[in-house]
């Protein structure tokens, strides 16, 4: 049993009003070594995937040298800051069958099974995490986007693919619109919150009237939504206590309503540090411990700045050693490491919220001209509180992309005999992968 | 009329690719199974719960609770299977971020209702006398809640809303705001958000389904106003007016009268011509400086506009909705076309109908800015996709995904290599490419003279152009050969039956319902292939009536 739930100590305080006062800061509440709250918990693990659309280019993607001693490759060059907070993964295969193009890799990366029906069969990692971790905060997971899309690779189940926000100003606003109370903030009991509630009881009434009339595939639809319902009581129910006392966290200042086009082009750049901001203070301030963040979205055309095509064209047609598909790629490695250095900003005992999150960076496939499998682009990321290596190129020539998802359930402390089925099946993590 | 011979046509909608397709079921749309073989008798696939989709949600607002309710746009994506949003609609589950968009769109649509005089005025039957009027409460709930949920509610049911109206009244101190709270349960519950038409027995013990008389209003209001029933229709359902054929006939004539109608259309031309992607159009300012914003919105207006034109204001043919001159265009669509646009002083979102100029070849849905600019690219055409769209969404054929580890770069232009069909061509040497792509590229190659966002010319990169080629027997010299081809095809006309009838179904056909799909074919023909017909012909139908009970372990998904 945990020593001391910062919630369950404010309830026990306050008698469970929905009043808050004036907390101690965080300092007071770590225990000694600042590498925990005062209770003796840990700070938490979070896990998110970071996924870019289209593949890379393996010839100039793979790092030199091995283990501690490698050079950065010239795609993962803008990343090259980070590289002490980095584990380069190469070699790995999506052993799951190749048969739809951009999607085949990320459903055997991410659940260890083919793509059917244009659906994942099975949860996708990040939500496996959110089974385990994402009933102790607001959000059980949070899917966002730069890219103005909603499609992503994260799946409740089959069929059941979670959509993301790719508006900075929506996500502000959900996560940090009305509700929201920064640490330390006061508020007066909002009876609205338990009207809502009532509301979701009739809902839930009215579904489960519903059901017993449904066949077995649409019962198993009809709970899978009101498993959704129950998920909004329990933010309310968040809402009503008080917030957790995490020293960084406060109130992000709210994005643009509209971050304008260049050009006629997306500004990826100024989209992807306004949400690397707002992803950022949603992990410090724990509203969520899972993420899912398409950079970009499989088979996407975006125009980036100087590209002569769209993206997807230029990864097929560009003919010779696509110069300008690499330097889409250095851009997109340089907003990702614009990314992690918004984890990196932010302090948390005597790391980063950076050394407390675990991500998981990737593609649809290898090579984008040609869909391949083999090589798969994966790069981890922070993570270091969880054991993770860092400044460390790992060579897993064959081995299967698998691994890496059952040590990351690993490192996450999900408790799982097997990852995926048939061949996406692996018992086992990737070795080398942990301090 | 010019028949292909069923063999032909068996290798002909496998597309000779030499790669197998993905692992997909066989797709019964092929019309092959027919000629080889009588179709068996209809059997109805269980019914699928069906989740509203964004437009019938907005729909359904707008008729249950007012036109000037601004319905919020963050709501779930629709979900496409094989094309198709209808299809997804009955296999996908909703997101836990769905449930709680559909929780904020609720009160946001309950707010405007209840907060605005004019609004309530026209939903709320009674003034409230104050927190604790129960009896206007209760008819609040009735008459709203049979609204959305297409159904009197049962006892139990206006017993929880209007004790949950009441609570929140006397909470809140104000019943108007406190009834928000009852509307937006209305709002959230499975029974609004979902179809469940399930169908009961005919008689007692009985494996035979039929769809209830309110089962059946919301069928078909759905499927031909893509919105709840009215209360005419609830009431003819109520009467049992829907249990017969006459009845059912009566209520299709009148709503396929009303303008709603137009709306059960558009969702269908919407759907079937992937016109949603047009909102979502990116092309390349400096390669094409006249694209604006708002050309997505005003090429998917043209299409919808020409639709309803087919359909309905001139009952035409509809395979001359692929030839025929005439068109809606507003200000920039008019000058992007060539045409002189008849209005003075009109506004960018007003239509008007012209008849295209001779001068081009532009004619027809495939020369629409919509088609044109969907399938391309952001800087270019693309021969490819304007080729698979043809071959997918008016032919009905399955394109498979290309191989794995195929060199797909196309040599930069050259003075050897200028125009797009020499530069393919090359890459068309190769046979893994060639199998699929020569029943692709050639096709859409046609389509050259248009360039990625629709504008006329006369060469590609200072190249004259080659627009010839074959439609599965048919030789061509240009669009004018390859359109009238496209029209006389045997399979133009099969397919929109086929994607009409997913459409109402919200399934995906197998051998067992063939039957009834050949029925709507010949009826389609026998009528001169007007889209009106088909509607009425899917709507009257006696299958549109029929059941089957759901398979356990099953499902019925699609």
């Amino acid at each position: 049993m945990k020593a001391l739930d910062r919630r369950t100590l404010l309830r026990g305080v306050l008698g469970g009003a929905a009043v808050s006062i004036a907390l101690p800061p965080l300092e007071a509440m770590m225990n000694g070594n600042g590498t925990a709250w005062a209770g003796g918990e840990a700070f938490p693990k979070r896990f998110g995937v970071y996924f870019w659309g289209n593949g890379v280019l393996p010839d100039r993607w793979n790092p030199t040298g091995e283990g501690t001693t490698w050079t950065p490759s010239p795609i993962l060059m803008p990343l090259a800051s980070l590289r002490d907070r980095l584990t380069v993964v190469s070699g790995t295969r999506v052993a799951t069958l190749n048969t739809v193009p951009h999607g085949s890799g990320p459903a055997g990366l991410l659940s260890g099974d083919n793509e059917v029906n244009g659906s994942f069969t099975r949860p996708s990692l990040d939500q496996l995490v959110a089974s385990a971790v994402g009933s102790e905060t607001r959000f059980r997971s949070l899917e966002t986007g730069v890219q103005r899309s909603d499609g992503s690779y994260s799946y409740a189940g089959p069929q059941q693919r979670n959509p993301i926000e790719s508006d900075p100003r929506a996500l502000f606003n959900r996560l940090f619109g009305e509700g929201f109370r920064a640490p330390g903030e006061t508020s007066t009991p909002d009876p609205r919150l338990a009207l809502r509630r009532s509301v979701l009881d009739a809902v839930t009434g009215q579904g489960t009237s519903l059901r017993q009339r449904l066949g077995a595939n649409d019962r198993r639809r009809l709970e899978e939504h009101l498993d959704g319902v129950r998920a909004i009581e329990r933010q309310l129910q968040r809402l009503e206590e008080n917030p957790p006392s995490l020293a960084a966290c406060r109130r992000p200042d709210a994005p643009p309503a509209e971050i304008p086009d260049v050009l006629g082009r997306p500004d990826m750049r100024a989209r992807a540090q306004a949400m690397a901001n707002l992803l950022a203070m949603a992990l410090a301030c724990d509203l969520t411990r899972v993420f899912f963040h398409m950079y970009s979205q499989p088979v996407n055309n975006t125009l980036f700045a100087n590209a002569p095509a769209g993206h997807h064209q230029l990864t097929h047609d560009e003919p010779g050693a696509q110069p300008q598909v690499f330097a889409i790629l250095q851009l997109i490695m340089g907003d990702l490491a614009l990314f992690l250095e918004a984890l990196r900003a932010v302090p948390e005992g005597d790391g980063t919220l950076l050394d407390h999150t675990l991500v998981l960076c990737t593609s649809d496939c290898s090579f984008g001209r040609t869909h391949a499998l083999d090589e798969y682009p994966i790069v981890l990321a922070g993570g270091r509180s969880m054991g993770l290596r860092g400044n460390t190129h790992l060579r897993a020539r064959g081995e299967n992309a698998s691994k890496v998802s059952y040590s990351i359930l690993q490192m996450m402390g999900v408790r799982a005999a097997d990852f995926g089925v048939g061949a996406g099946r692996v018992t086992e993590g990737l070795g080398g992968l942990l301090t | 009329m010019r028949r292909i011979a069923p063999a032909l046509l068996a290798s002909a909608l496998a597309l000779g690719c030499e790669t197998p397709a993905p692992a997909t079921t066989p797709d019964a749309a092929a019309p092959v199974d027919v000629a080889v073989t009588p179709p068996t008798p209809y059997v109805p696939q269980p019914a699928a719960l069906r989740r509203l989709t964004q437009s019938q949600y907005a729909n359904a607002v707008h008729d249950a609770l007012g036109e000037s309710v601004i319905v919020p746009r963050a709501l779930e994506p629709d979900t496409v299977i094989d094309g198709s949003e209808a299809l997804g609609s009955s296999a996908a589950s909703l997101s836990p971020r769905g449930v709680e968009q559909y929780q904020d769109a609720a009160y946001a649509i309950a707010e405007q209702v209840l907060r605005d005089a004019a609004r309530r005025a026209a939903v709320v039957p009674c003034t409230p006398s104050g927190v604790d009027d129960m009896a206007c409460a209760q008819r609040f709930v009735q008459t709203v809640g049979r609204k959305l949920w297409r159904r009197a509610l049962t006892a139990d049911e206006t017993a929880t809303l209007t004790a949950l109206a009441q609570r929140a009244a006397t909470t809140l101190n104000d019943p108007l705001r406190g009834w928000e709270y009852a509307l937006a349960a209305m709002l959230q519950a499975p029974d609004f958000l979902y179809r469940a038409e399930l169908g009961t027995p005919v008689s007692m013990g009985s494996g035979e389904l039929r769809f209830s008389g309110g089962e059946m209003a919301s069928r078909l209001s759905f499927f031909l106003w893509d919105s709840i029933p009215d209360d005419a229709l609830l009431d003819a359902a109520a009467r049992g007016d829907l249990d017969n054929d006459a009845g059912v006939a009566r209520e299709v004539d009148r709503m396929l009268a009303s303008p709603k109608a137009r709306r059960g259309l558009r969702a269908f031309v919407t759907d079937w011509l992937k016109l949603d992607g047009l909102d979502a159009l990116s092309k390349d300012a400096t390669v094409f400086p006249s694209f604006s914003a708002d050309f997505g919105a005003a090429a998917r207006e043209e299409v919808l506009r020409n639709a309803e034109s087919f359909a309905f204001d001139d009952a035409r043919d509809f395979r001359d909705f692929f030839t025929a001159r005439e068109t809606w265009v507003n200000r920039r669509l008019a000058a992007l076309y060539g045409v002189q646009f008849p209005l003075r002083e009109a506004s960018v979102n007003e239509f008007a109908r012209v008849t295209l100029p001779t001068a081009t070849p532009r004619r027809g849905f495939l020369g629409s800015a919509a088609f044109l600019a969907l399938e391309a690219h952001p800087v270019s055409t693309s021969p490819t996709l304007r080729g698979k769209f043809i071959r997918e969404q008016l032919l009905c054929f399955t394109v498979p995904a290309p191989p794995v580890n195929v060199n797909t770069a196309i040599p930069e232009p050259s003075t050897s290599l200028r125009t797009l069909r020499q530069r393919l061509e090359q890459h068309m040497t190769a046979r893994s490419c060639r199998s699929c792509h020569i029943s692709l590229d050639p096709i859409g190659l046609t389509f050259e003279r248009f360039d990625g966002i629709g504008r006329y010319r006369n060469t590609d990169n200072g190249a004259a152009l080659d627009l010839r080629g074959t439609l599965d027997g048919a030789t061509y010299n240009d669009e004018d050969g390859f359109l009238t081809a496209l029209h006389d095809h045997p399979l133009l006309p099969e397919c929109i039956v086929n994607r009409l009838y997913r459409h109402a179904w919200a399934q995906r056909e197998t051998r067992d319902q063939r039957e009834e799909i050949v029925r709507l074919r010949d009826a389609f023909a026998a009528d001169g292939y007007r889209l009106r017909g088909l509607l009425r012909a899917i709507a009257t139908g006696a299958a549109f009536r029929r059941a089957s009970a759901a398979v356990d372990g099953d499902g019925g998904a699609p």
